[in-house]
C-alpha cells in the first residue's frame, strides 16, 4: 500500500503545472464583449427617457415599452435591482447598452429582435492579461441563448445547459431562459433536467435555440448513486434498486425505513410498530446468522447512524445496491447489500419554499382477545381441580364475576401523529442551498409511548472557482423517544377479576397465593408511573471539495463527521402495589456518545475517446474511525418525586461507563468502459484494514466484475420498434461483513469484584477463550440481470437472478463449558457457510394515458435460505426466550433461524391412549404425569419415548415471497395511490401463546382455550387445563408455528392538486391536499396482533404495526 | 495551486505513518494476558477470581440451597406454574436431560476450576513473599477440590481438568471415574491443609478466605463421602482443635451482622451493595432472602416465595426445639419485623425465617449483605457424631451430638442403639441444617443412595428412580462435547 500512496502522490505532483495552466485559462477564460450585432435595426432604436434613482429593471422596461424591442435578461445573473440614474434624448439602444451596462460590466447580444443580456465575468484588468492568449481564447467563443421549454410550451426553469465535452455550463431561469458561452462552431449543447429526457443540440452556426424538453416516461437516464460517484441507469451493470421517492411523498409515517416496505424487489423491510424505533433491512435473504443488516451511507458517508435520524421530507433518492458488483465498492462492509440516502438539495435558478404537513390518528389493527372474568374464574377452577389442588372460593361462582376488567383494551388508545416541515431552497448559477426544518410528533398506541423528532437540513454547494468546487451536508437531529414501561404479555396474563385500581384510586395488585391470584405487576400501574425515555442529539456533516484538475479528471476530498449523543432515562417512583412494590424511588441515567471521523479522497477520470469510448476510472483512499463511550448511574430513595436528578437519591448509587473504537483504512479502485453503448464492463477493487480483525488477517481484498450488453444497441434489434431499451448484466463478486464486534481477537481478562467481610477487592478473571485468528466474513455473488424497456417506455421490467454464498461466516465457537471459559460469551471463528439463491423481478407499466393516467408497478422476489455448514456441524440454538427455551436452531441443510421443536399429534383421549403411546412424562403420581387431555408429541425416532432427540424442524421464518403492487391514478386534478405489499411461505412462532394458552399458571388466557379439552372427545388441539402442565403441553413444539404469510393494503393515498389559475394569484407553484390511510388492510391468517413481527419470527411481547389515517398538505411557492 | 501539494502531501504522510497504528485498537476494559501475574496484587485478585463462582445462582446462591427441594424438604412455591419448573422437574424426579437447574450446577464449577489452574499454573514461578505465594497456593487448591466436590457427587465421573487450556488443547476430553476425581480432591485437599493459614491468622478484609480449617472440614466431609469414618473422626477433631465454636443463638449463623463468626468454617462471602446487576453472574448480593420471603407479602425486599416447607417436614421438629422458630414462617409463630404471618402466603402453610434480613438491611431486593453458610462447626459435630456411630464407637458419637442438641434447647440423647443413634442422627442433620443444601448431598450419601429410594417414596415421590441419584449431563454439553457419555438412564 505505500507503493500505492506514492503513486498517487506523484500524479499530483506531476499534475501541478499542467493543471496551473488549465486552470488559469478557465478562470481568466478572457472577457467577452457584446459582438456585433446582427441586427442595426433593433440597435439602431432611440428612444427618450429621464430616470432618477430607478432600478436598472424599471429602466430597461421603460426602453423596451418606447422601442418595442424585447430584453432577455436573468435576474439571477445580472443585479437589475441597481439603481441608477439616466437621462436620454434620442439615444439609440446601442449608446444605451455601451454607456450604461457595459459599465455595470453586463455584456450583450441580439438575437432576432431580442436583445439578451448577460454578466461579464471576472474582466480582467487589461495590463495583467496576456492579450495574445486572451485574444485565442475569445476568438473562438461565441454565446448561445434561448429558452427552454416542456411539451406543454410551458417555460422550464432549473435545466442544466452544458456545452459537450466541456466544463461550462449554465441553468435556465425562471423563464426558462438560459445564456451560455460555447468553445467553437462545432459546439454541441446538452440539455438535462430531472424528470425530462437529456437532449442534445448542435449549434453550429446557431446563437439562439429554443429547445422543448419531453418528460421522461422512463428512467433510463436517470442517475443513480453508486457509491463514491454516480452513473446513469442505462449505463448499469449490477443490480441496484433506486427508489421512487415521489410514490412516499404523502406516507404517514415517521421513518423513512417503514416507506421502503415494498420499494424494491429483493429488499425486505420489517418495521417495528414502535415509535422511534428503526425498521430492519434484508436484501436478498438472511446472508449470515450474525449481523445481516446492510451498510447505510447517508450523501456518500458510511454510517451507523439510526435512519430515523433523518426527516423523510429531506431525502431525495434512495438507491439500495443488491449484489456485490455493485457493494463490493464497499469492500468488507458490502455482504449484505448497501442502502445509500442522498439528501435534498437546491436547484439553480429554481426558488421554492416547501410546506408540508400531515396530521392522523394511529390505532392497532387488531387486539388479540382474552378471556373475561367468570370465563377465567371457571377455567381456573378446572385447572386447580385437574392438579388436585384446592379452588379459589373467591372463584366459587364464575357467573357472577362478569366481564371484569379488560387490561388489553387499557393499554391500547388511539393516538394522534403530526408532522411538519418547511423547507426553502434554490440558488445561482455557482452556488446553491437547501435548508429545511422538520417536526415530528407521534403519540404511541400503547400508553405512554411516543416519539418526537426535530431536524434541521442543510446541504449547499458553490463554485468557487470554475475548477473548484466546494460543498456540505449537515443533518442536525433531536429526538425523543418515550419507551414507556409496558409490557404487552404481562398485560395480556393480568387476571380480568382483578380491578385495575383498588376502591381508594390506588393501583391494584394481587393479594393472597399467586397460585390463586397471579402474580403479575399492575402492567397500567406500572405503564403510567414508570418513565423511560431516550433522547437523542445526532450530527451528521460532510464537507466536500472537488478539484477539477483536467477537463476529465476530478479531485474529490470529503471530510465527514458522525456525532450521536444519546441517553436514556427511567424513572420510577416508589409504589407500594403487590406482589413486588418498589420501596425506593429510582432513577436510572445513560450517557453514551460514538464519535466517527471520515476522510475520502479520490481522482475521477472520466472520458470519451473517439466518441464510441467511455472511460470512467476511480482511485482513492477511506479512513474512518470511531470512539464509542458510555456512563450511566442510578440512584435511590428521593426525598421528593419532583426533583427527579441523580444528586437528589440518597442510597444505593451506581456507576459505571466503559469505552470502545474502531478504525477501518481502505484503498479503492473502479474502473467503467462503455463501447458503443453496447458493451459495458465494470470492475472494482477494494482493499480493506480493518482494526477488528486480528493482526495477522487485517487486511482483505474484495474485487468484483460485471459485464452488461445493451442488446436493442445492436442493428440486428432496431427493426423491433416495440424494444426500446434491452440489456443483459451478468455480475460476480466478493464482499465482506466486518460487524463482529470490535475485540474478538483479543485475550483479554476482565477485572470483576468479590468481597471479603463485607469489604470489595478486585478479582481478575479470564473472560472468553481467545481467537486470535477471527476475520471478516466473505460473501461471493453471482448475479444475471435483464433490464428492458418496451413498448415506447410503456413497459419496464427488471428481472434477476442470483446466488449468494457466505463463507467464512462467524459461528460462535463451540466451547466446552468444561473448559471454564464461558460458553455464552464465545468467539466466533470463521467457519460456517450460508446460501441464498432468488429471482425478482420487477415490472412497471404506464397502463393509460390521456385524461385518466394509470401506471402500475409490481414486484416480487424469491428467496431461498440455508445453512451449508457449520462449525463440526453442532447446530446452533438460537431464539431463546428465558430458561433454556430455544425456538430457533442453526443447522446444516435448514434455513437460518428454523423453528426447532416437538411435533403435535393431537391429544391424549384416555388414559389407555397415554399407556399404549410411547413414554411421556411417566410416574404414578396422577398430577404429575402425562394423562387425558394432554398433548401427544410425535416419537420421531420411535424410541418409545419423548425426548430432546424427538425435537425437529417445525418451520421456516423466513419468507419465500415478498412482493408488491403500487397503483397511482390520476385524473384531473385528483391523484389516487394505492399500495398493497405481502409475504408468503413465512413461519411465525406466537410465543405469547405458549403463556396465555398454557392454562397452566393464574394468568389469564386468550378466548382460544375456550375450546380446551374437558373429556374424552371434547378437543383435539387445545389440550385441557392443568396448573403446572406437568407434560409440558406448551413445550416448543409445532403447537404455537402459525403460517405468517399476509397482504396488507399498505397505503391508499387520494389527493387533490388545486388549479394552477386558483394559486397563481397567491404566488403558489403547487398546492396539494391528501388523506392517506397506512396499514389500511391485513389479509392474513396469523392470530397474534400483526404478522410483521422481527425478522426471526418470533412474536413475543412484540408492539404490534399501527394503523394510521391522515391528511396532508403539501404546499409549494 | 499549493492546496494540491498539501493535499497530496497529507496523504502520502497519513497513508504511511497510520498505516500501521491506525489500526491497532485493545480493548480499553481489560488487562491483556501478556501483562498479567507480574506482582503480589496481580496474585491476589486472580485467586480473589477463583472464589467468585462460588457466589453465582449456579452454586450457593440459588441452585445449591434449591436441592433441599428436591429432596423433599420444601417446594418451590413461588409463582406456580412453570416458575422455577427446572427445580420443579428435579424435585418431581422427571429431569430431562435440558433441565436448566444441571445445566446451571455444571457450569458453575468450570469457571473456578479454570481461575484455580490459572493460579496454579503461574503463581509457583512469580516472585512474591513466600507466606503469601504458600496462602495463594493453598486456597486455589482449597477451591478447586470443592468445585470438583460438587461435580462429582451430583454428576458422577467428570472430566478432571487440572490445567488451564488454550484454544490449541484438546477441549473435549471424556469424562474421569469418580475414584481418580476423588483422588485429585482428597490430593488438592492435603495441600491446601499444608499451604493454608489457621483462621485465626486472617484478619479484616481477608476474614473469609479459605483457613487449614476449612480444608480440614472439607476433606472431613469427603472421607465421609467416601465412608472412609476413621479419618473423617481424626479431622473432625483437628477442626475441633482450632478452636472453633457453635454460636449461642443459632439464627446468627445467618445474620448478616455476624458473618464469618465462630462457628464458620468456610462462607460464600457477600457484600448487598453493588454496581452489578442482581441477576447477572456477578452479584455480590444474596438472593435467598429475596427469593425466600414470602410472596405478595411484604416482609421483605422481594419476596418471591421460594421454598415452602413441607408439612412432613415440620413435623419433624420436637416439641421446644428452638430452631423451628428460628427456621419457619407460620401461623401462630413469633411475628417477623413487626409482621404477621398468614397461611395464604404459601401453598404449604409455611414459609422459610431462616435466611430473612429486614427492609432495614437490606431495603431493596438486592441489596442482601448476608454470607452463605457452607460448613459451618455444627455440621463438623454432626459428621464426627455420624462418623462415631459409624464405627460403632456410640458414646463417642453422643458427644457432639449432644452439644448441637443442647444450643438448640433439646434435651441430651443416651442409651440408643446403632440403628436408632444412626437414625437419630440423620433427623438431627436434617434439622440443624435444613435448607442450607446439605440433605439432598446426605441423602444420596447415606447407605449408597438405598435411603434416599426409601425416604423419597415415603413422603411421596413415587418417580424416584435410582438414577435420579445423579442428574443428567446437560445434553448442550454432549452436543459441544461428543466425547461425553450420558449418566445411566437419562
Amino acid at each position: 500500500m505505500k507503493n500505492k500512496q506514492r503513486i498517487v502522490a506523484s500524479m499530483l505532483i506531476a499534475m501541478r503545472f499542467t493543471a496551473i495552466q488549465i486552470v488559469m485559462s478557465i478562470v481568466f477564460a478572457g472577457t467577452l464583449f457584446a459582438s456585433e450585432a446582427n441586427s442595426q435595426t433593433v440597435l439602431q432604436k432611440s428612444f427618450n427617457i429621464t430616470a432618477e434613482h430607478v432600478q436598472l429593471k424599471k429602466l430597461i422596461v421603460a426602453i423596451e415599452q418606447q422601442t418595442k424591442v424585447k430584453f432577455s435578461f436573468s435576474a439571477n445573473m445580472i443585479n437589475a435591482e441597481k439603481v441608477i440614474t439616466y437621462t436620454a434624448r434620442n439615444k439609440r439602444i446601442a449608446d444605451f447598452l455601451d454607456e450604461v451596462l457595459k459599465p455595470s460590466n453586463i455584456g450583450y447580444q441580439v438575437i432576432n429582435d431580442r436583445i439578451i443580456l448577460f454578466p461579464l465575468i471576472n474582466n480582467p484588468p487589461k495590463e495583467s492579461t496576456n492579450k495574445t492568449e486572451e485574444k485565442a481564447t475569445s476568438k473562438a467563443e461565441r454565446t448561445v441563448s434561448g429558452t427552454v421549454t416542456n411539451e406543454k410550451g410551458e417555460p422550464l426553469p432549473g435545466v442544466t445547459v452544458t456545452e459537450k465535452g466541456y466544463t461550462n455550463t449554465t441553468i435556465t431561469d425562471e423563464k426558462g431562459f438560459f445564456s451560455i458561452k460555447v468553445s467553437g462552431r462545432n459546439s454541441i449543447l446538452v440539455f438535462s433536467s430531472i424528470g425530462y429526457e437529456s437532449t442534445q443540440q448542435p449549434v453550429a452556426m446557431a446563437s439562439a435555440v429554443d429547445i422543448v424538453l419531453k418528460a421522461t416516461t422512463q428512467s433510463l437516464n436517470d442517475i443513480v448513486v453508486v457509491g463514491y460517484g454516480s452513473q446513469k441507469k442505462k449505463d448499469l451493470t449490477g443490480a441496484v434498486s433506486s427508489v421512487n421517492t415521489n410514490e412516499l411523498k404523502s406516507l404517514p409515517v415517521a421513518n423513512i425505513g417503514e416507506a421502503l416496505q415494498g420499494r424494491s424487489s429483493g429488499v425486505q423491510v420489517v418495521s417495528s410498530g414502535a415509535p422511534g424505533s428503526n425498521v430492519t433491512f434484508r436484501i436478498r435473504g438472511t446472508g449470515t446468522i450474525n449481523n445481516s443488516d446492510p451498510l447505510l451511507v447517508i450523501d456518500g458517508v458510511p454510517t451507523d447512524i439510526p435512519l430515523n435520524t433523518l426527516s423523510p421530507d429531506d431525502i431525495a433518492s434512495i438507491e439500495i445496491l443488491k449484489d456485490a458488483s455493485a457493494s463490493a465498492i464497499y469492500g468488507s462492509r458490502g455482504a449484505n447489500g448497501v442502502v445509500i440516502i442522498t439528501t435534498k438539495r437546491g436547484i439553480s435558478g429554481k426558488s421554492a419554499l416547501e410546506f408540508k404537513m400531515f396530521a392522523g390518528q394511529q390505532k392497532a389493527d387488531h387486539l388479540v382477545k382474552m378471556l373475561n372474568a367468570s370465563q377465567f374464574a371457571s377455567l381456573h377452577n378446572e385447572m386447580m381441580a385437574n392438579n388436585g389442588q384446592p379452588q379459589n372460593p373467591a372463584y366459587a361462582n364464575p357467573e357472577s364475576l362478569g366481564k371484569g376488567t379488560d387490561w388489553l383494551g387499557a393499554l391500547f388508545q388511539t393516538a394522534p401523529i403530526q408532522s411538519y416541515s418547511l423547507a426553502y431552497s434554490g440558488g445561482g448559477p455557482k452556488s446553491t442551498y437547501y435548508v429545511s426544518g422538520t417536526m415530528l410528533d407521534q403519540k404511541g398506541i400503547v400508553y405512554n409511548t411516543g416519539y418526537k423528532r426535530y431536524t434541521v437540513q442543510f446541504n449547499s454547494e458553490s463554485k468557487v472557482f470554475d475548477w473548484l468546487k466546494f460543498g456540505n451536508n449537515l443533518t442536525l437531529n433531536h429526538d425523543a423517544k418515550y419507551n414507556g414501561n409496558y409490557d404487552i404479555r404481562n398485560t395480556m396474563a393480568a387476571l380480568p377479576v382483578q380491578p385495575i385500581y383498588n376502591a381508594d384510586g390506588t393501583y391494584s395488585g394481587p393479594v393472597g397465593q399467586a397460585s390463586w391470584y397471579g402474580d403479575i405487576i399492575n402492567p397500567i400501574g406500572k405503564a403510567t408511573v414508570v418513565d423511560n425515555t431516550t433522547n437523542g442529539y445526532n450530527v451528521l456533516g460532510n464537507i466536500y471539495t472537488e478539484i477539477t484538475l483536467f477537463k476529465d479528471l476530478k479531485f474529490k476530498s470529503t471530510g465527514g463527521v458522525q456525532a450521536v449523543f444519546w441517553g436514556n432515562r427511567t424513572w420510577s417512583p416508589k409504589y407500594n402495589w403487590q406482589p413486588i412494590p418498589q420501596p425506593n424511588s429510582y432513577l436510572f441515567q445513560q450517557s453514551n456518545k460514538s464519535l466517527t471521523w471520515l476522510w475520502d479522497n479520490y481522482l475521477t477520470y472520466d472520458k470519451y475517446f473517439a466518441s464510441r469510448h467511455h472511460l470512467t476510472l476511480l482511485a482513492g483512499s477511506s479512513a474512518q474511525n470511531n470512539r464509542y463511550d458510555y456512563m450511566n448511574g442510578s440512584v435511590q430513595n428521593f426525598a421528593s418525586d419532583n426533583t427527579q436528578q441523580l444528586s437528589n437519591g440518597t442510597s444505593q448509587q451506581t456507576i459505571s461507563g466503559n469505552a470502545s473504537e474502531w478504525a477501518l483504512l481502505s484503498f479503492i479502485g473502479r474502473a467503467n468502459y462503455t463501447y458503443d453503448n453496447k458493451y459495458l464492463v465494470t470492475a472494482t477493487l477494494r482493499r480493506d484494514g480493518s482494526s477488528r480483525f486480528g493482526e495477522n488477517h487485517r487486511w482483505g481484498w474484495f474485487p468484483s466484475g460485471s459485464l452488461a450488453w445493451r442488446i436493442s444497441e445492436e442493428k440486428f434489434m432496431k427493426p423491433l420498434k416495440w424494444v426500446n431499451d434491452l440489456k443483459v448484466r451478468i455480475g460476480y463478486g466478493i464482499t465482506g461483513n466486518q460487524n463482529i464486534g470490535n475485540y474478538s481477537f483479543a485475550s483479554v481478562l476482565q477485572t470483576i469484584q468479590y468481597n471479603f467481610n463485607g469489604q470489595t477487592v478486585n478479582a481478575v478473571v479470564p473472560q472468553a477463550i481467545p481467537n486470535p485468528g477471527v476475520r471478516w466474513e466473505e460473501v461471493q455473488q453471482s448475479n444475471i440481470g435483464i433490464d428492458a424497456l418496451l413498448l415506447d417506455g410503456r413497459i419496464s421490467v427488471t428481472a434477476d437472478a442470483y446466488i449468494k454464498n457466505t463463507n467464512n461466516m462467524l459461528v460462535p465457537m463451540s466451547v466446552p463449558i468444561s473448559t471454564g471459559y464461558s460458553d455464552i460469551i464465545v468467539p466466533s471463528i470463521n467457519a460456517g457457510k450460508v446460501q441464498n439463491k432468488g429471482i425478482e423481478l420487477n415490472i412497471t407499466t404506464h397502463n393509460t394515458k390521456g385524461s385518466i393516467e394509470w401506471n402500475t408497478s409490481f414486484n416480487i422476489s424469491y428467496n431461498s435460505n440455508k445453512v451449508v455448514s457449520l462449525n463440526d456441524s453442532t447446530p446452533l440454538y438460537t431464539g431463546s426466550i428465558g430458561l433454556n427455551q430455544n425456538l430457533s436452531i442453526q443447522k446444516n441443510g435448514l434455513p437460518v433461524n428454523s423453528f426447532y421443536g416437538f411435533v403435535t399429534n393431537g391429544i391424549f383421549q384416555t388414559q389407555k391412549e397415554v399407556g399404549d403411546y410411547a413414554v411421556q412424562v411417566p410416574g404414578s403420581d396422577p398430577f404429575n404425569r402425562t394423562s387425558p387431555g394432554d398433548i401427544r408429541f410425535r416419537d420421531l425416532n420411535n424410541d418409545g419415548k419423548i425426548d430432546d432427540n424427538d425435537r425437529t424442524y417445525i418451520g421456516n421464518p423466513n419468507p419465500r415471497f415478498i412482493f408488491a403492487m403500487n397503483n397511482s391514478f390520476t385524473w384531473k386534478h385528483f391523484d389516487l395511490g394505492i399500495f398493497m405489499q405481502g409475504v408468503e411461505g413465512n413461519a411465525i412462532f406466537n410465543a405469547n401463546r405458549i403463556y396465555q394458552e398454557g392454562m397452566a399458571v393464574a394468568q389469564n388466557q386468550t378466548i382460544a382455550v375456550l375450546n380446551r379439552w374437558t373429556g374424552a372427545g371434547s378437543s383435539n388441539t387445545m389440550p385441557r387445563a392443568i396448573f403446572n402442565d406437568p407434560n409440558k403441553n406448551t413445550r416448543v413444539s409445532d403447537r404455537f408455528v402459525e403460517d405468517g404469510s399476509y397482504i396488507k393494503i399498505k397505503n391508499v393515498t387520494i389527493g387533490y392538486t388545486l388549479p394552477k389559475r386558483l394559486i397563481q394569484k397567491v404566488k403558489m407553484q403547487t398546492a396539494r391536499i391528501y388523506l392517506s390511510a397506512q396499514n389500511l388492510v391485513t389479509f392474513t391468517k396469523y392470530k397474534g396482533f400483526d404478522p410483521e413481527v422481527p425478522v426471526n419470527g418470533i412474536d413475543l411481547n412484540v408492539y404490534p404495526v399501527t394503523r394510521t389515517l391522515s391528511a396532508g398538505i403539501n404546499l409549494i411557492f | 495551486m499549493r492546496t494540491l501539494q498539501y493535499i497530496a502531501a497529507v496523504i502520502l504522510v497519513t497513508g504511511i505513518s497510520s498505516c500501521k497504528k491506525y489500526l491497532d485498537k485493545a480493548p480499553l476494559d481489560s488487562i491483556n494476558t501478556a501483562n498479567f501475574f507480574k506482582t503480589e496484587s496481580d496474585a491476589i485478585a486472580a485467586i480473589n477470581g477463583a472464589y467468585q463462582p462460588l457466589q453465582w445462582p449456579k452454586l450457593y446462591n440459588l441452585r445449591i440451597w434449591t436441592s433441599d427441594i428436591w429432596a423433599g424438604n420444601s417446594i418451590v412455591g413461588a409463582g406456580g406454574g412453570t416458575d422455577g419448573i427446572e427445580t420443579q422437574d428435579i424435585a418431581n424426579f422427571v429431569t430431562s436431560t435440558d433441565n436448566a437447574a444441571a445445566l446451571d450446577i455444571w457450569r458453575g464449577p468450570a469457571p473456578g476450576i479454570l481461575r484455580c489452574n490459572l493460579v496454579l499454573k503461574n503463581v509457583p514461578a512469580m516472585n512474591i513473599n513466600q507466606n503469601l505465594k504458600n496462602r495463594i497456593l493453598g486456597e486455589a487448591y482449597f477451591l478447586r477440590s470443592h468445585y470438583y466436590f460438587i461435580l462429582v457427587r451430583l454428576f458422577g465421573d467428570v472430566p478432571l481438568i487440572t490445567e488451564p487450556q488454550t484454544p490449541e488443547d484438546n477441549l473435549r476430553p471424556s469424562r474421569t471415574p469418580k475414584a481418580q476425581v476423588y483422588d485429585l480432591i482428597i490430593k488438592d485437599l492435603q495441600q491446601a491443609i499444608n499451604l493454608l493459614p489457621d483462621r485465626s491468622a486472617y484478619n479484616g478484609a481477608d476474614m473469609g478466605r479459605a483457613s487449614k480449617g476449612a480444608a480440614m472440614g472439607m476433606l472431613a466431609k469427603v472421607n465421609l463421602t467416601l465412608g472412609k469414618y476413621t479419618e473423617t473422626v481424626n479431622l473432625c477433631r483437628q477442626v475441633t482443635g482450632l478452636g472453633y465454636a457453635l454460636n449461642t443463638n443459632y439464627s446468627d449463623n445467618f445474620n448478616p451482622a455476624t458473618k464469618n463468626s465462630s462457628e464458620s468454617i468456610f462462607e460464600v462471602q457477600y457484600f448487598g451493595k453493588t454496581s452489578y446487576s442482581f441477576w447477572s453472574n456477578e452479584n455480590q448480593a444474596s438472593w435467598v432472602s429475596t427469593f425466600t420471603g414470602p410472596r405478595n407479602a411484604d416482609f421483605v425486599a422481594g419476596g418471591y416465595g421460594w421454598d415452602q416447607p413441607t408439612t412432613e417436614f415440620v413435623n419433624q421438629y420436637e416439641a421446644n426445639d428452638n430452631r423451628k422458630d428460628k427456621t419457619l414462617l407460620y401461623v401462630g409463630g413469633p411475628s417477623f419485623d413487626n409482621k404477621q404471618y398468614q397461611s395464604s402466603y404459601s401453598v404449604t402453610g409455611y414459609n422459610l425465617r431462616k435466611f430473612l434480613v429486614p427492609k432495614s438491611v437490606s431495603p431493596d431486593y438486592d441489596t442482601n449483605p448476608a454470607n452463605w453458610p457452607v460448613l459451618r462447626y455444627s455440621d463438623v459435630l454432626l459428621m464426627e457424631a455420624e462418623a462415631s456411630c459409624e464405627l460403632n464407637n456410640l458414646s463417642d458419637a453422643l458427644v457432639p451430638l449432644n452439644k448441637v442438641r443442647q444450643r438448640a434447647g433439646l434435651p441430651a440423647l443416651s442409651g440408643l442403639n446403632q440403628a436408632d443413634l444412626r437414625e437419630r442422627i440423620r433427623k438431627e442433620r436434617r434439622i440443624e441444617l435444613a435448607f442450607e443444601g446439605q440433605r439432598w448431598f446426605d441423602l444420596i450419601r447415606y447407605d449408597n443412595g438405598q435411603y434416599a429410594a426409601s425416604f423419597l417414596k415415603s413422603i411421596g415421590k413415587t418417580n424416584f428412580a435410582p438414577k435420579h441419584l445423579l442428574l443428567p449431563i446437560p445434553q448442550k454439553e454432549i452436543d459441544t462435547n461428543p466425547n461425553l457419555t450420558q449418566n445411566a438412564g437419562y
